[in-house]
């Protein structure tokens, strides 16, 4: 599961991650992160579900942070796609490919949301969730 | 110098036109034949195959349309027209028009050019008409604004002076930045490759010598039909770069196989469906239609590089594109395609299927195109300013040990914001910014060396003008440092210099 962590400018400094991981003994890996001077917001992947996945949704609400689960992250139009495959190299993390007649193939659980490939796409099929 | 080409040897056009009717010719797509020359060889195949159907789908900037809007009431000559705001080229009889895939919406902008122009109006959809003119004795109307669909309009006709290159260079990054280019957006450090065309589906590719492809040739174009009228602009056949120019009716064409598209932070294009049939009317011309993916190749070229004549990184064959990866420098990257693969192959098959059907008969060119014309480039004869020219050569530098409260003096006196670090030797280290100084004072740092920066953006002193602002701005700066071949610094430009010195003389 993929997790958006939102920072405010009193929990930033903190050290909340290590903590959850320790605390969780999940090996929890950071997809993206943006953190300025005053706010931050990082994409998380969470190898866990069920009552492990709500642990660490919930010590990360204790410890003042603002967490979304992310289960969508963008849709591909049918009825606009050319299936020409600009978006397929571009995606960072191979989310998108194309199958033998190169249609395109959406990987849902590789995507981190980053929207490379909404851009990239030359007809706008592409739409961020 | 065609005396050779298109003989006739194997069939002629009236015999493969009569199979046609009879629905006896033998009609396969380029990669059907490819298999069948595998089973039976060269000789066997193209004796048995009449037509081998080609097709690709893919942006083709050079394309527009020549539209007659009809005579309205009083008359008007108009003299700027607008179609859902795109502009359209109107150097033109009164109430004629060309509307180029390439143009984009004045209040749109990106999001909607000329191609989707195009697309709309094969879709049937109304299209806003807005037009302003001067005022003669027999146009007295100013200005119309309606709305127009393609059923009102007396022609309109596909007109497109470059289309289906034979093959396209592919591309790739080098640089620690995202492009975005009309070859698609390339992740930095060779990220990913983007290549167009079809490979083995390629028309001009499977009659590569010209033989049989001239002016016109009747084709698939847009889902209609269309014709050849000559060679396209930048022809370039002798090093498999050839194009050809086409035309035909919008009004039999299909949005399906025109479709209007935007190439990000790039602009407005038309992606193009083009179906050549290759009849195969002697023995060379069955070579050609038979080349496969991995007899087919292009370089791979550094976008990274904004020049005329970018570095080649690789020569790679569609084979190796098509598989998704290519290897580079030890890595495997990942590539894909720009043009749809997809609907190239359903346009060789349904100009497969409308020739079996007896709804669509060959042509025998009424002239070949050229299967030699040079490349020229477009020399800049009036000169230029070069970064020399404008950069400042009073520089005042740094020392990595300086103090910082005593550099901040210097900037102010000097009324400079970049200060470039260099070693005794004059060689260039890193760069200071007034910005630098202010945050290096409140987390109290005290000398150089802890706050400069050292992977330095420079510029060379006979560079383009253009091409440094463009690296400023992709980078964000507002200053480079000039430096030598061995990494001296011999000047400073920025934005302050550009604006000075460079604004002024355009001025004047």
């Amino acid at each position: 599961m993929k997790m958006k962590l939102i920072y405010s400018r009193e929990n930033l400094g903190k050290p909340i991650l290590s903590e959850v991981i320790n605390k969780t003994n999940l090996p929890i890996n950071i997809l993206e992160a943006k953190i300025t001077l005053n706010t931050g917001e990082m994409l998380i992947d969470v190898p866990a579900e069920g009552e492990k996945l709500k642990e660490v949704s919930y010590l990360f609400q204790k410890a003042g942070l603002i967490v979304k689960e992310i289960t969508r992250t963008i849709e591909i139009d049918r009825e606009k796609c050319i299936s020409c495959g600009a978006c397929v190299s571009p995606c960072p993390v191979k989310a998108i490919t194309q199958d033998s007649n190169w249609d395109v193939i959406f990987h849902e659980e590789k995507c981190v949301g980053c929207g490379i490939c909404v851009n990239a796409c030359p007809v706008r099929a592409i739409q961020m969730l | 110098m065609s005396e050779e080409r298109g003989i006739e040897k194997l069939r002629t056009y009236e015999e493969i036109n009569q199979k046609i009717k009879s629905g006896d010719a033998i009609v396969l797509t380029a990669d059907e034949f490819i298999k069948t020359v595998e089973e039976l060889g060269l000789e066997k195949a193209a004796k048995e195959v009449d037509v081998v159907t080609t097709g690709t789908f893919g942006a083709m900037c050079s394309s527009g349309a020549f539209i007659n809007f009809g005579h309205s009431d009083p008359p008007i000559k108009m003299f700027k027209c607008w179609l859902n705001d795109v502009p359209a080229y109107k150097g033109l009889a009164a109430v004629d028009c060309y509307i180029g895939a390439t143009a984009m919406s004045e209040s749109k902008g990106f999001d909607y050019g000329g191609g989707h122009v195009i697309e709309d109006l094969v879709s049937g959809k109304e299209i806003e008409l807005r037009a302003e003119a001067y005022g003669t004795d027999c146009y007295p109307r100013r200005s119309i604004e309606t709305t127009i669909n393609i059923n009102d309009l007396n022609q309109a006709i596909l007109l497109n002076p470059r289309n289906a290159y034979q093959r396209y260079t592919a591309a790739t990054n080098s640089t620690d930045k995202i492009l975005h280019t009309y070859m698609g957006t390339l992740l930095p450090h060779y990220g990913n490759i983007t290549y167009c065309g079809a490979g083995q589906l390629s028309p001009l590719y499977k009659d590569k010598d010209f033989e049989t492809i001239g002016i016109g040739t009747r084709i698939f174009l847009g889902g209609g039909i269309g014709y050849i009228i000559g060679e396209g602009t930048q022809h370039n056949p002798q090093n498999q770069f050839g194009t050809i120019m086409v035309k035909g009716n919008l009004k039999t064409m299909n949005s399906r196989y025109l479709r209007g598209a935007t190439y990000y932070k790039y602009g407005t294009t038309l992606y193009v469906g083009i179906g050549i049939p290759i009849p195969i009317i002697n023995e060379k011309v069955a070579k050609s239609a038979a080349l496969k993916d991995d007899e087919i190749f292009t370089h791979v070229l550094d976008y990274g590089v904004p020049s005329r004549d970018r570095p080649v990184v690789k020569k790679v064959s569609y084979a190796e594109l098509k598989s998704g990866k290519v290897q580079i420098n030890q890595g495997e990257v990942p590539s894909s395609p720009l043009s749809s693969n997809k609907l190239a192959k359903e346009i060789a098959l349904t100009l497969k299927k409308w020739i079996e059907e007896g709804s669509f008969f060959l042509t025998r060119p009424v002239e070949f195109i050229p299967n030699y014309s040079e490349l020229k480039p477009l020399e800049v004869k009036r000169r230029e300013p070069k970064v020399r020219d404008i950069m400042t050569k009073e520089i005042i530098v740094g020392k990595p040990n300086d103090n910082i409260k005593d550099v901040a003096k210097l900037l102010i006196a000097k009324g400079v914001d970049h200060l470039p670090i260099v070693d005794d030797e004059g060689k260039l280290m890193g760069i200071i910014t007034s910005w630098d100084l202010a945050k290096a004072i409140a987390h109290d740092k005290r000398q150089l060396h802890e706050i400069m920066t050292l992977k330095v953006i420079t510029a060379k002193e006979d560079e383009a003008i253009d091409s440094v602002i463009r690296r400023m701005e992709q980078n964000n700066i507002s200053g480079v440092p000039v430096v030598d071949q061995s990494n001296h610094i011999i000047g400073i430009l920025t934005t302050d210099d550009i604006s000075r010195k460079l604004v002024r003389r355009v001025i004047s």
